[in-house]
């Protein structure tokens, strides 16, 4: 059940694709990809009725947690805690990638933007959510890559639950799309290792928001494991249709305008699909 | 002065009677190790608190992202480990302190230097000090005796932020008073004198002492540095400007550590003659504590006869 109807949601999603490609098309830099990649992912979240918070008070401690691992998706990041009223949208678009602003390159830690955590170097971020789920009695969700498993240390927080205790209000949101900044990444048999951890494993499509909601749902009613799920998504998901699921674009958004037409093109036939 | 010595402690001993202490008097301290807690005596806390301790296992990285998650759920919290070992989780260290300054986080790193002794030259951390200056908002607390740690672990755990507290491995001689002085960011001035000042960190203070008797009433300006960041400079340089020398004694590389510190700061502000007693940029060697600290010219005798060389210059 989300807080808002699912065709709402679906609008709130195509309004959010539509400004981080004109956010990222303006500063011509920014992940948009990836961005991309995890529209519906974040939304479902922020949009179930289980998940507090509150945008007039972000260090409210009965709020439920979102760490962002993989930090280069932090436009989504913004540009959802503007819709959630953080923020006005406008502060994002004036500050995105300037100095001294909330809306940093990567993620800046700031409570009272809703930004959980500082992000950058991969592997780092979902070890400070899990201590965090440690500390916490609400739910801890952690948004990490399928290219961040390629570092070990993320690896390494598979085997958490074996030695050092379960976390069971800790959700750990796989982003499978499939592709890193210069190669495909194929996951592998991570679904298994977790498993064999003690994980409750799920793995949804990543874009459909009536199983994303299924599976945090379940997640959150998991009472003795750390749940992991596996989202699968496409890289570049609803801009330009060349551009889906192609590696080249990381941290590459339109240039010209004519690139940028291609991405509103590709978005609105969506739209009216 | 030394006026009197109170037997033995290891500063890492004293470390963990400091946790056990701060246990009782803050409910919220959680403390971590990364598989060494009864080398770090950390295990004195987990003893006494089982459920605010966690075992990382032999997992630097992970051992301090999980701290930084739960300083940032409001918790005090000491990471523990072996310094060499925390090589692994730089990245991790610099990203806990990129999180703001509403944190309380103390790493507390013993095995320091290289009076570590036979495990040899893989297990002496002489860098510690440099890699830490490198990362901003750490105040990085060098503790000279037991009782200066126990007094030091009460103030960080009074005052939020990022602390590297740098601990060693051998018994040493426990000297100050009790309450030991400390002041987080402040240095202390020893002893009185006037041909040379001695700049001194860490266990090394009480061989600035010892030298200091050794060469007479009126020679030796010695300070002690327990915050070696951020550093108090104004007494170095009034000190300077007095005795114009001055040496640095450190068991660390000079780069990076207490040498280049004061170099910087005397550079910027008062341009004074230097001599360092520190390791070079080198890898150690196995060997007992006392012999490899003459080896590299660290222990007192050193101290004398650098300081005297220098003076007669």
């Amino acid at each position: 059940m989300f807080k808002v109807k699912l065709e709402e949601l679906e609008e709130k999603a195509y309004h959010i694709r539509k400004n981080l490609i004109e956010l990222m098309y303006r500063a011509k830099s920014g992940h948009l990809d990836t961005s991309l990649s995890l529209v519906e992912v974040w939304l479902a979240l922020v949009y179930s009725d289980f998940f507090q918070f509150d945008p007039a008070d972000g260090s409210w401690r009965e709020r439920d947690r979102i760490f962002l691992s993989e930090g280069h998706a932090c436009p989504l990041q913004y540009l959802v805690n503007a819709d959630l009223g953080y923020y006005p949208v406008e502060e994002v678009f004036a500050g995105f990638r300037r100095p001294d602003t909330p809306f940093q390159g990567h993620t800046k830690r700031s409570l009272k933007h809703g930004l959980e955590n500082s992000n950058g170097s991969l592997g780092i971020g979902l070890w400070q959510a899990y201590g965090q789920a440690l500390g916490v009695k609400r739910q801890v969700f952690c948004i990490a890559g399928d290219g961040e498993f390629q570092e070990p240390v993320s690896m390494g927080l598979l085997s958490v639950p074996h030695f050092l205790g379960a976390a069971s209000n800790f959700t750990l949101i796989l982003n499978n799309n499939s592709l890193a900044q210069d190669a495909a990444v194929e996951i592998g048999p991570i679904a298994d290792v977790a498993r064999l951890y003690n994980w409750h494993v799920m793995q949804v499509d990543g874009h459909d928001f009536a199983a994303l909601d299924n599976a945090y749902r379940t997640a959150v009613d998991e009472g003795d494991r750390p749940s992991v799920i596996i989202c699968d998504t496409i890289k570049g998901k609803g801009g330009d249709p060349a551009n889906e699921g192609r590696l080249g674009f990381h941290g590459r958004p339109p240039q010209t305008g004519e690139e940028y037409q291609a991405y509103i093109d590709g978005l609105e036939a969506t739209r009216r699909n | 002065m030394i006026t009197k010595t109170y037997g033995k402690e290891s500063l890492r001993e004293a470390f963990g009677h400091a946790l056990v202490a701060a246990g009782e008097r803050w409910s919220d301290l959680c403390v971590l190790d990364a598989g060494t807690s009864n080398s770090t005596y950390s295990k004195r806390f987990q003893e006494a608190y089982p459920d605010r301790f966690y075992t990382a296992g032999i997992n630097e990285p992970g051992m301090i992202g999980l701290a930084t998650g739960l300083a940032m759920a409001e918790r005090r919290v000491a990471a523990c480990d072996m310094a060499v070992f925390l090589h692994h989780a730089y990245a991790h260290i610099r990203a806990a302190a990129r999180q703001g300054n509403d944190l309380h986080l103390l790493i507390a790193a013993s095995h320091a230097g290289v009076t570590v002794g036979p495990d040899g030259g893989s297990a002496h951390d002489i860098t510690d000090l440099a890699r830490m200056r490198l990362i901003p908002n750490f105040r990085i607390i060098t503790p000279w005796d037991g009782r200066q740690v126990r007094r030091a672990v009460e103030v960080v755990f009074e005052e939020k932020g990022f602390y590297y507290l740098r601990l060693n491995r051998p018994r040493l001689p426990v000297f100050l008073p009790e309450p030991a002085p400390f002041e987080t960011g402040r240095a202390y001035h020893l002893h009185e004198g006037g041909r040379v000042t001695i700049v001194a960190v860490g266990d090394k203070v009480y061989n600035a002492l010892e030298a200091s008797e050794e060469l007479g009433d009126g020679f030796a300006d010695v300070i002690g540095i327990s915050t070696l960041e951020p550093l108090d400079s104004d007494m170095i340089i009034n000190s300077a400007a007095k005795t114009g020398r001055v040496i640095t004694v450190e068991d660390h590389m000079y780069a990076g550590g207490l040498f280049e510190s004061v170099a910087g700061v005397l550079a910027m502000h008062k341009p004074t003659p230097m001599r360092r007693l520190s390791l070079g940029r080198v890898f150690t060697t196995s060997g007992e504590p006392d012999e490899l600290s003459a080896m590299f010219g660290l222990d007192t005798a050193a101290l004398v006869r650098e300081c005297r060389a220098f003076a007669s210059d």
